[in-house]
């Protein structure tokens, strides 16, 4: 927080009742206001660090087996990539418009799925099946917003319950599944476009729309104003409902396109698989500086966040870890990275 | 400044000046009454759908059995959500904690060397939540919830060269653990004891009113002298203390323990405890007694469903309802509004 209002300071922005600021200030050339100039990006400073933390990991890995600087070590971090970071988008809007977290992330992601999988197998046109995957995820993510705008229940409990219930129902519901392996969605997820999986490039395109649209469009900025300030957005006519609702509504909308990228790479699941994801999820957003407080986060640092993420669970086959130490590190991160958190916030505070 | 710190502690004494009555009264409108209106709407249910053996001796010991360890788990990490933190890897840690106990037994250590150094595991990971949610102030829910992968992952590790699982039959321990007193086995009624006694010192003792002043109003409690820091600390260890506990019972009354024990315990315990009148959002609502009671309407849905061999499956969806229901129930009678 203190580093972002330093450029503006040197440049002697006028504040109305600062008697010092009483005649514009020359502003002094360093590097800083040199750099600073015009805006610089919100959230630079986690980049330079996630960058660095990622570079040190992949030169570490590297300089201790010779082989992982493949191609296949980054088809693997590649692959993981995609459905997580597309969860991811949902999960950061849903904590930049002030909703804290949606902890419904296992059904939202399943939910989908099962449809997907179950309108293949009749041998439905593909078109209608994404329709369909957007329709059942965003279903989802109406079905928690309507309890938590006109329930007034705090996001965390209502989705907390619907999870509960909800991962319950889809056991009921059916005990595994299965992508038709002939379908052109089983294909596709098998498939490579400009040397990365087929599955990468639409988790590309959904960080890239909502970096670029949620700070310059409307309803994004509406969300940012609200998780800024619920109080502050009211007052000046946002209209919190609509908000809450476009958000996730949109998050659930995400969550369909995170069901087509897994039900074409993990053409077997079974309901309980959808709990893998909850915490990259977390991890992913409060490593790419999106603050669990609302109102703040650059949706682009998701994409370098997930990639770190990634890579740290490839790396670990590397250093001659068995798949059961595969748990331990990603939970661990997520602790480093939210102690940091709240001590930015606590630092920000004094 | 003064007058507001003033109006908080006054706000504080007129509880003890209610009494007779208006008391009853008022506790049965709050969040102690609707629970227990829910666990008298269980047994009936209980009562009229599985019939008169809903009561018998066999159906006691098996709902006090289950219930048991939850209680223990739930009743100890209550104090955390009465201080106003949350920790979600006590089912983790309760599972991670019989793992290495059933471990330690395995390979000759004896049972109370084993049980002291599980404690100590179970403190140690109390520590590292403490520090980062206290000393860091990170997010409890996120923190916490990275807690739980570690050390699920760590039992995952601990379990690697034994399929999964360490079967350890304890003799002193599973005896004890499924020793009866009456009509019920003899560790619900300690639990049911011990419930009681938190009960006084949560509501009642100088320890109890700093905990929930400080879930209460974290500013107010800071003015009034009490450390926050210190009792957030305290209450963090003391859940992973109670976590490591019902570990090392679990895998008494079990004879062993697998990778996945205590696998969803956080959240059945605390929808269990929200149930009961906590909140996991804010501090300073809530008390043993009515936890309890959310525990014993989710142990007997628990037991109805399995009685009457329904999808084990509705249970989950039956909580989440119910979870979602109460904290709309405590909104309206005026607990915190999102918006």
């Amino acid at each position: 927080m203190a580093e972002d209002t330093l450029p503006e300071l040197a440049q002697g922005t006028p504040t109305p009742d600062g008697p010092m600021m009483a005649r514009p200030v020359r502003p002094a050339v360093t590097l800083r206001s040199f750099w600073g100039n015009r805006s610089r990006p919100e959230g630079t400073g986690t980049g330079i660090v996630i960058v660095g933390a990622w570079g040190a990991l992949v030169l570490g890995s590297a300089l201790y087996r010779s082989d992982f600087l493949s191609h296949q070590t980054l088809l693997a971090v590649t692959f993981t990539m995609a459905i997580v970071g597309v969860l991811s988008v949902g999960q950061a809007l849903v904590a930049i418009s002030g909703a804290i977290l949606d902890l419904s992330v296992p059904t939202a992601l399943i939910l989908p799925s099962w449809a997907i999988v179950s309108l293949l197998g009749q041998g439905i046109n593909i078109f209608l099946v994404i329709l369909a995957a957007l329709a059942v995820g965003g279903a989802w993510g109406l079905f928690n917003a309507l309890i938590i705008v006109f329930g007034k229940i705090n996001p965390i409990i209502v989705t907390l319950g619907t999870n509960f219930a909800g991962a319950a129902m889809l056991n009921i519901l059916f005990e595994n599944a299965q992508t038709p392996i002939s379908s052109g969605l089983a294909k596709w997820g098998q498939g490579k476009f400009l040397g990365l999986p087929n599955i990468f490039w639409p988790m590309l395109l959904v960080v890239a729309l909502a970096g670029y649209f949620v700070p310059r469009s409307r309803v994004g900025r509406h969300m940012i104003a609200v998780g800024g300030s619920s109080q502050a957005a009211r007052a000046r006519g946002i209209s919190l409902r609509k908000t809450r609702f476009a958000v996730f509504v949109i998050s659930g909308m995400l969550s369909g396109v995170a069901a087509l990228l897994f039900t074409a790479s993990d053409l077997y699941f079974i309901p309980n698989d959808g709990s893998n994801f909850l915490l990259p999820t977390l991890a992913t957003i409060i490593v790419a500086g999106i603050a669990l407080s609302g109102g703040a986060g650059n949706l682009w640092l998701v994409l370098l966040s997930v990639g770190f993420i990634s890579t740290v669970t490839t790396a670990l086959a590397f250093y001659g870890l068995s798949d059961v130490w595969q748990q331990p590190p990603p939970g661990a991160i997520l602790m480093i990275a939210v102690s940091i958190d709240g001590y930015r916030r606590i630092r920000s505070r004094r | 400044m003064t007058l507001s710190s003033e109006g908080v502690i006054g706000a504080q004494s007129p509880a003890s000046a209610r009494q007779g009555w208006g008391r009853f009264t008022e506790l049965a409108g709050g969040a102690v009454g609707s629970i227990g209106i829910t666990l008298v709407v269980v047994v009936i249910v209980g009562l009229t759908w599985v019939g008169g053996s809903f009561f018998s001796k066999g159906n006691m010991t098996i709902i006090g059995q289950a219930a048991a360890v939850p209680l223990l788990v739930g009743t100890f990490s209550g104090f955390a959500l009465l201080a106003g933190v949350v920790d979600l890897s006590i089912g983790s840690n309760a599972g991670f904690c019989a793992v290495v106990f059933a471990y330690l037994a395995a390979h000759g250590w004896g049972g109370w060397q084993a049980a002291g150094v599980v404690l100590i595991v179970s403190l140690a990971v109390g520590t590292v939540n403490a520090v980062a949610l206290v000393g860091f102030g990170a997010n409890p829910i996120a923190a916490t919830l990275g807690m739980l992968t570690v050390l699920r992952g760590l039992a995952y590790v601990v379990c690697y060269g034994s399929a999964g699982g360490i079967p350890k039959l304890i003799p002193g321990l599973y005896s004890f653990t499924n020793r009866e007193a009456g009509p019920l086995p003899l560790i619900f009624v300690l639990v049911l004891l011990f419930v009681v006694g938190a009960t006084v010192v949560a509501m009642r003792s100088r320890v109890g009113r700093h905990v929930r002043a400080v879930g209460g109003d974290e500013v107010a409690a800071l003015r009034a002298g009490i450390s926050v820091t210190r009792v957030r600390s305290a209450v963090l260890l003391l859940s992973a203390f109670g976590a490591g506990l019902g570990g090392i019972l679990w895998e008494g009354q079990l004879g062993g323990a697998t990778n996945l024990l205590g696998t969803g315990l956080e959240f059945q315990v605390y929808a269990a405890l929200m149930i009961g009148g906590y909140s996991i959002l804010r501090g300073g609502v809530g008390n043993p007694a009515g936890g309890a009671m959310g525990l014993l309407v989710v142990a007997g849905v628990t037991d109805i469903i399995d009685v009457k061999a329904v999808n084990t499956y509705y249970t989950n969806v039956i909580i989440g309802i119910l979870l979602v229901l109460v904290v709309f129930l405590d909104r309206l009678r005026g607990g915190d509004s999102f918006e």
